[in-house]
């Protein structure tokens, strides 16, 4: 698929979020406007998963370990085809397969449960190692947050997935600088990320983390190192695509009122154009 | 009318610990989640953010509590226990420091759904050698608890209610005691956290179906005064129906039962609560509905119990309070 395919589709998913959380009353738009341009890259451009066989054994796996923004995970999951679209407007409703933390249990193509932060990597590096032991090709990706990066978990699968040589597994920090109640620099800074993923002994890519021409660059089998897990480093904006919202930390999970809703759909819908 | 109290919490945690250089706030980056923001910003030198890292947290606090100071840590239940659990023993409990751990959203109160919900850590607290456990069940609970657990030579754990909260007690939480709400003589309720709300409510149509409550509310579930229960159950005729928003293994209902069952007591028990279950995410009213843990569910327990049938609908219970629904409010929601 070409940037310009991917770019509409990002737009498109941006939109329905923004929809959702307003509809819903609840979300996290910020980091999930941040990490929708990933997402689609990944699913439409890489990813090999089939949604007619959700747990083919030969699927590529991707763990959305800052799961608090499912929501943007469940619109990727029915633009392919995993889960109806009209199924979004169920989000967080009583009954609803779309809670507010992905669950592997009722939604097709969820890999795990996340939601306590710090939690996705080591269970993609045991799936890594998983895919070394049995031979397989598959590959497994991801994505966390770089506020997440400060729990200690974390820092012990990357010990282990370079330890293992898993150049079968990527990790994306999904770097937009702020957490949920300030910035990175305010609270435990680990910026830069590269030196520090580089010393543990993987394979690093830093890019914009908007620009789909450079993601999926990255997430290509082409790009990396025999023998190390991969990195990147993705760029981005919390809000991103959205003025008012962007790189602002009080839309961590705020809710748009419906001037703000407007707003924020009308810029969406001018930038598609 | 109950009244509705806003954001107590915030309030009473300033009230109480401003100016006291001894005790510090501790933060995990759920700092308006805890609301503890407007403490933050007024009062910086004694905040101390530790970012997304519950497991250093725990162990730094009990550093602080080495050294006098006396932290009160802030981030949603489910965080505190079960990532930092070692550290919780090794650092906090075994040597006693005077650590406060304020755990938000307790059980079925978050929408958050599974990996959000603390529905287990009763049954893990009281396990605990050196544990305190504290639990709010209103407003005036909320406002009195950093006084009660400060109060301890020891860790507490406190399930903490943010958020629009309703005022049900005029009397501040004393230390091991319990509440009796209601001296009745046929079966005996007891409740703890939200739920007692839930009991208040079905109070009135229970009496006029002629049953006799004598109802209990425990804000301390450890230590526990045993005796004073036995005595309660000594004098209901039926037997005991305890509610609580937890897992019935190891929280209120096995207090209970482990009470009766050390001193012999042949009556009937019915614990109502998540039934060796994980919940689903979704609104708090309707999570009740759904698993038992409502008012309704405490008329059929109490029907169970004595043999008999109410014809007791959603609408002869006490007005529920309405709670606020606006973006604000939702906004806060995680
Ligand atoms: C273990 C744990 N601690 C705290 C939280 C509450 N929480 C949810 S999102 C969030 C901030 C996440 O920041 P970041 O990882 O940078 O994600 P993003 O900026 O992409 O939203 C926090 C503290 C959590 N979900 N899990
Ligand atoms: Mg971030």
């Amino acid at each position: 698929m070409t940037p310009a395919e991917l770019r509409r589709i990002a737009n498109r998913i941006r939109r329905r979020d923004v929809q959702a959380v307003f509809e819903a009353g609840a979300g996290h738009i910020g980091g999930e406007m941040s990490v929708i341009d990933l997402l689609t890259c990944l699913y439409f451009h890489e990813l090999s998963v089939d949604p007619a066989d959700p747990l083919d054994p030969e699927r590529d796996r991707l763990i959305l370990s800052k799961g608090h923004t499912a929501l943007a995970l469940y619109i990727v999951l029915s633009e392919k085809g995993f889960i109806p679209k009209q199924e979004i407007s169920t989000f967080l409703g009583h009954r609803s397969r779309l809670n507010g933390h992905p669950n592997r249990v009722y939604v097709p193509g969820v890999e795990t449960n996340t939601g306590p932060l710090g939690h996705g990597l080591p269970v993609g590096v045991g799936m890594a190692k998983a895919a070394k032991l049995d031979r397989r090709s598959w590959r497994t990706f991801v994505i966390t947050g770089d506020g997440e990066m400060q729990e200690g978990s974390n820092w012990e699968a990357i010990m282990t997935a370079a330890q293992f040589r898993l150049d079968n597994l990527t990790l994306i920090i999904d770097h937009n600088r702020l957490q949920q109640g300030a910035s990175l620099a305010d609270t435990n800074e680990l910026a830069p990320f590269a030196p520090k993923l580089a010393a543990f002994g993987w394979h690093v890519e830093e890019i914009d983390g908007h620009d789909p021409a450079g993601i999926c660059r990255a997430v290509s089998r082409a790009t990396g190192t025999p023998d190390k897990p991969k990195c990147i480093v993705a760029h981005t904006n919390k809000g991103h695509g959205i003025s008012f919202m962007s790189d602002n930390v009080a839309w961590h999970h705020k809710v748009p009122n419906v001037e703000q809703y407007e707003q924020a759909m009308a810029e969406l819908a001018e930038a598609a154009e | 009318m109950v009244e509705m109290v806003s954001r107590p919490y915030a309030r009473a945690f300033e009230a109480f610990a401003a100016g006291n250089p001894d005790i510090l706030c501790l933060s995990a980056d759920l700092t308006s989640s805890c609301e503890i923001d407007g403490f933050r910003d007024r009062h910086p030198d004694q905040f101390v953010s530790l970012g997304m890292a519950e497991q250093n947290m725990m162990s730094f606090a009990g550093g602080l509590g080495l050294a006098g100071f006396r932290p009160f840590l802030h981030t949603f239940g489910v965080f505190m226990y079960r990532r930092p659990y070692d550290q919780l023993i090794a650092s906090i409990a075994y040597p006693r420091r005077k650590v406060r751990l304020m755990g938000f959203l307790p059980g079925v109160t978050t929408p958050g759904g599974m990996t959000h919900q603390a529905i287990e850590d009763i049954a893990v607290m009281r396990s605990i050698p050196n544990m305190t456990i504290l639990e709010t069940g209103d407003a005036t609970e909320v406002e009195s608890i950093c006084a009660a657990a400060d109060s301890v030579d020891g860790p507490v754990w406190c399930r903490v209610l943010r958020g629009s909260v309703p005022r049900l007690f005029d009397t501040p939480i004393r230390l091991g005691e319990m509440r009796v709400l209601a001296a009745g003589t046929d079966v005996l309720v007891v409740t703890s956290g939200i739920c007692t709300e839930e009991a208040m409510r079905a109070r009135a149509a229970l009496a006029k179906a002629g049953v006799s409550i004598r109802h209990l509310h425990l804000h301390t579930i450890k230590p526990f005064d045993a005796a004073a229960l036995l005595d309660h159950i000594g004098s209901v005729k039926h037997g005991v129906v305890t509610l609580e928003n937890h897992v019935t293994e190891g929280g209120v209902g096995s207090l209970v039962a482990e009470t009766m069952a050390d001193a012999g007591i042949g009556k009937r028990l019915i614990r109502l609560g998540l039934k060796d279950s994980f919940a689903h995410g979704g609104s708090r009213p309707y999570l009740m509905r759904y698993y038992g843990l409502d008012a309704l569910a405490l008329v059929r327990g109490i029907a169970d119990l004595t043999g008999a049938a109410f014809d007791i609908t959603e609408e002869d219970l006490a007005a529920a309070r309405v709670d606020e629904v606006h973006s604000l409010v939702k906004a806060e929601a995680l």
